[in-house]
């Protein structure tokens, strides 16, 4: 059978431990919660009802994501544990739908899912897990915790690279971490599907989701439409310019983009031209080269540390984009703000999205990145603004988890 | 752990004298009742014969008992029925119902609104009364149907049905009554109560799901929402389901036989129950409390609690209750009964017991104590919070 080393050494008898699990119908979730009852524990599932988004009565199946629930409750059934509906539909729509339209209207490129686990995912759990008597709560998420040291449990990068899903966690609540459980963090997604295969779950070959929760379709215009005031600006058309104020193109509305993006911006330059900078202000989004859009480092804000915060001046690793290796920098603090100097100039740096810091495979923490510095080397004098851009694609949207 | 079903209400076991009736259909009397030969009229008699017991037990003629598929069905044939009849006659139908009743009536009157009649609710009060003044004025602005429930599913009220008929009667309207939470639990007969048309379904009274009866009265015009063959007058075509309308009679029968017997028991546990609760737990309300009360119902509102996880650390007990009416996903959603009687419930948690048939007083008395050992812990993770 398989086992979680780092969670559950083999002899820890944990029969009467209640952990409440997470599981969104999907083949991940089930896998967690079938491997927490094989491991003994007494189980309860739990799905999150985080938004409604047919509105209509005409559909009510796809409402609620009502598949997921009925998924989650047959791999309940087969699993013999009880399994209940939390409604978190109110929270959720504050805490990361309502973020996430503010994040575009700003310019910027929210990270819902980061938002999600720190703030309303992990703790709504906590508390109603509380409520019913668990011990501990757990997800299907790709990443490893060390409960080793009991009072500062270490967490590390999920063993499948693939899958890894640490991007998502830094914002966790650091008292939170002594009660968590990550059963699928030293598997791969194969072991995981073999796995459901083997348990013969109704989940186990359920198609990987692909899309943000509450945009179904991909297209998040849509939403941005229905919740920002009619001629929102960042709905509106504006100017595609370059750095130096030439205006090459017109846009219909700079929440269409993402620092980074190629895609939408015409063709016919002399060398390829990605989004670097989005002004909300003028409503104008800044092209350039893949090298204008490098920048040297990168502000963070809303920072977190899943423990003791490294030092300050001391060497870490960051990763800046959800499918990007983490690279060398060095860790800077000034006025009270966290900069990140990177050994080599990093392209595509998104205000909105995360930048998170590891040691090794070690996850410290992280933050949301305010903005890129160009043309700055942070150092403790750096102090005054610059507007900068970043640069590179890769980025069709928001990645998830 | 013991594990004790106090959600009635929503649905019941199915009893031993109706499972071993429909398995003989099942097993053996296979005809359709419209065929010719043997086997045809058999079954053919099996189905008349459970006509007429469930006419023999509500006091109607057999010709006035229709087999369907559910209390839903039942509902939507009554009053979808009765605006298409109306229709058809060229009139205009115009549907009035009591603001606590169950959806499957309040949806099919919006319905009759949806495709060019009218709709409207008549208040009911905290106190148990229907706004009679309100249901003169609906009838005297011609409304065509009136439906108001004889039990309500949620909080228990026996509405006024006796007088609601006659008003209705006097002004030369239809008038229809679910019942699906009465029977078994307050008298129930067409003889009566002036109903034109009366719902019923087997699953709350220990027959099967998708089992149902609507009573037509004699003469009266309704029209069929779905067409086929000859079947149930033409009113419900589709080759009948013998073995659930031979469970359905029997379940209706037994219903109305221990009907008196049953109630007062059962009355006596709610009774228990609700006092335990009473004492254990401050601030608490009893929704539905009023004079004119079916015996199975017990709705209380808990101050200052997430009614999910109270529902949730109860079934962790193995204890089976419900938030008022169960709904397809689960969730809960503030109930359109409670907010008719008692507005807007801030921070209440609404918990509905309805004990059944097996329900015994040490069942009871376990509920209540594990209710308020959940409550507890529930709060005490509150304190620390």
């Amino acid at each position: 059978m398989l086992r979680h080393e780092r969670d559950e050494p083999g002899t820890r008898d944990v029969s009467g431990q209640r952990i409440l699990v997470a599981m969104s119908g999907g083949v991940d979730s089930s896998v967690a919660a079938a491997l927490l009852v094989q491991q003994g524990y007494d189980v309860v599932g739990a799905t999150m009802k985080t938004f409604c988004y047919s509105g209509g009565e005409a559909h009510p199946k796809t409402c609620c994501g009502l598949d997921g629930i009925t998924d989650a409750r047959r791999v309940s059934d087969m699993l013999g544990i009880p399994h209940y509906l939390f409604d978190v539909e109110e929270d959720f729509t504050r805490d990361v739908i309502d973020d996430f339209v503010a994040e575009y209207a700003r310019g910027r490129t929210p990270n819902p899912c980061v938002r999600c686990n720190s703030n309303t995912k992990f703790q709504d759990l906590m508390q109603r897990g509380r409520r019913l008597g668990c011990d501990g709560i757990a997800s299907g998420h790709y990443v490893r915790i060390d409960h080793s040291d009991s009072s500062t449990p270490a967490l590390y990068r999920g063993v499948d690279t693939s899958k890894d899903q640490s991007y998502f966690l830094w914002g966790l609540p650091t008292e939170m971490l002594p009660f968590l459980h990550f059963p699928l963090g030293d598997l791969t997604k194969t072991q995981v599907r073999e796995q459901a295969r083997a348990l013969g779950l109704v989940t186990a070959d359920k198609p990987e989701s692909q899309e943000i929760c509450f945009v179904p379709t991909g297209d998040y215009r849509d939403l941005l439409e229905k919740r920002l005031e009619t001629r929102h600006p960042a709905l509106e058309p504006g100017l595609i310019v370059t750095r130096d104020a030439v205006v090459i193109g017109e846009h219909s509305g700079y929440a269409n983009f993402t620092v980074g993006q190629r895609k939408g911006l015409g063709g016919g330059f002399s060398q390829p031209l990605y989004v670097i900078e989005i002004r909300a202000e003028s409503r104008e989004v800044v092209v350039g080269t893949a090298e204008e859009g490098a920048s040297e480092g990168v502000e963070i804000g809303e920072v977190n540390w899943l423990g003791t915060p490294p030092p300050v001046d001391s060497r870490i690793l960051v990763q800046i984009r959800y499918r990007a290796s983490a690279v060398p920098a060095m860790l800077r603090s000034t006025g009270g703000r966290f900069l990140l100097a990177f050994d080599e100039p990093q392209r595509a740096v998104t205000p909105g999205q995360s930048a998170v810091l590891f040691e090794g495979e070690r996850i410290l923490g992280g933050g949301r990145i305010e903005r890129a510095l160009v043309d700055e080397r942070p150092t403790e004098e750096v102090g005054r603004a610059a507007l900068g851009a970043p640069t590179r694609q890769i980025l069709g949207g928001t990645p998830h988890a | 752990m013991p594990l004790i079903y106090l959600d009635h209400a929503a649905t019941t076991p199915i009893r031993p004298e109706v499972c071993e009736r429909m398995m003989a259909i099942l097993d053996g009397d296979f005809g359709n009742p419209s065929s010719a030969h043997r086997w045809g009229r058999s079954a053919a008699a099996r189905l008349e014969e459970a006509r007429e017991r469930v006419a023999g037990a509500i006091g109607a003629d057999r010709g006035e008992v229709y087999f369907v598929r559910g209390g839903t069905e039942s509902d939507n044939m009554a009053i979808l029925g009765h605006a298409e009849a109306v229709r058809r006659r060229g009139d205009a139908p115009f549907a009035v119902v009591s603001a606590i009743e169950h959806k499957a009536v309040m949806s099919a009157a919006a319905e009759v609104g949806e495709r060019g009649g009218r709709w409207s609710t008549v208040p009911v009060y905290a106190d148990g009364t229907l706004d009679l003044d309100e249901l003169d004025t609906a009838l005297a602005d011609g409304a065509s149907i009136v439906s108001v429930m004889t039990v309500n599913n949620e909080v228990g009220i026996h509405l006024p049905v006796e007088a609601v008929a006659e008003r209705t009667r006097a002004y030369g309207a239809v008038f229809h009554t679910d019942a699906v939470q009465a029977l078994g639990k307050v008298p129930v007969s067409i003889e009566n109560l002036p109903v034109d048309l009366l719902s019923l379904t087997g699953h709350k009274i220990y027959g099967a799901k998708g089992t149902g009866v609507l009573f037509v009265r004699r003469g009266l015009d309704i029209a069929p929402l779905i067409f086929g063959g000859g079947q149930e007058g033409g009113l419900r075509p589709g080759t009948e389901d013998v073995a659930g309308a031979v469970g359905m009679s029997i379940a209706v029968d037994l219903a109305v036989l221990e009907q008196e017997s049953e109630a007062d028991r059962i009355r006596g546990l709610r009774d228990l129950l609700q006092f335990r609760l009473e004492n254990g737990i401050s601030g608490l309300r009893v929704h539905g409390d009023v004079p004119n009360r079916a015996p199975h119902i017990l709705n209380v509102g808990i101050p200052d609690v997430d009614p999910e996880a109270l529902l949730a650390g109860l079934d962790l007990e193995g204890i089976a209750a419900s938030a008022g009416s169960a709904c397809d996903s689960g969730v809960q959603t503030a109930s359109h009964v409670l907010k008719a009687l008692y507005g807007r419930l801030e921070g209440v948690a609404a918990l509905r017991f309805s004990p059944g048939h097996t329900t015994t007083e040490a069942d009871v008395i376990h509920a209540a104590d594990a209710t308020l050992r959940v409550l507890e812990t529930i709060r005490s993770v509150e304190a620390r919070a």
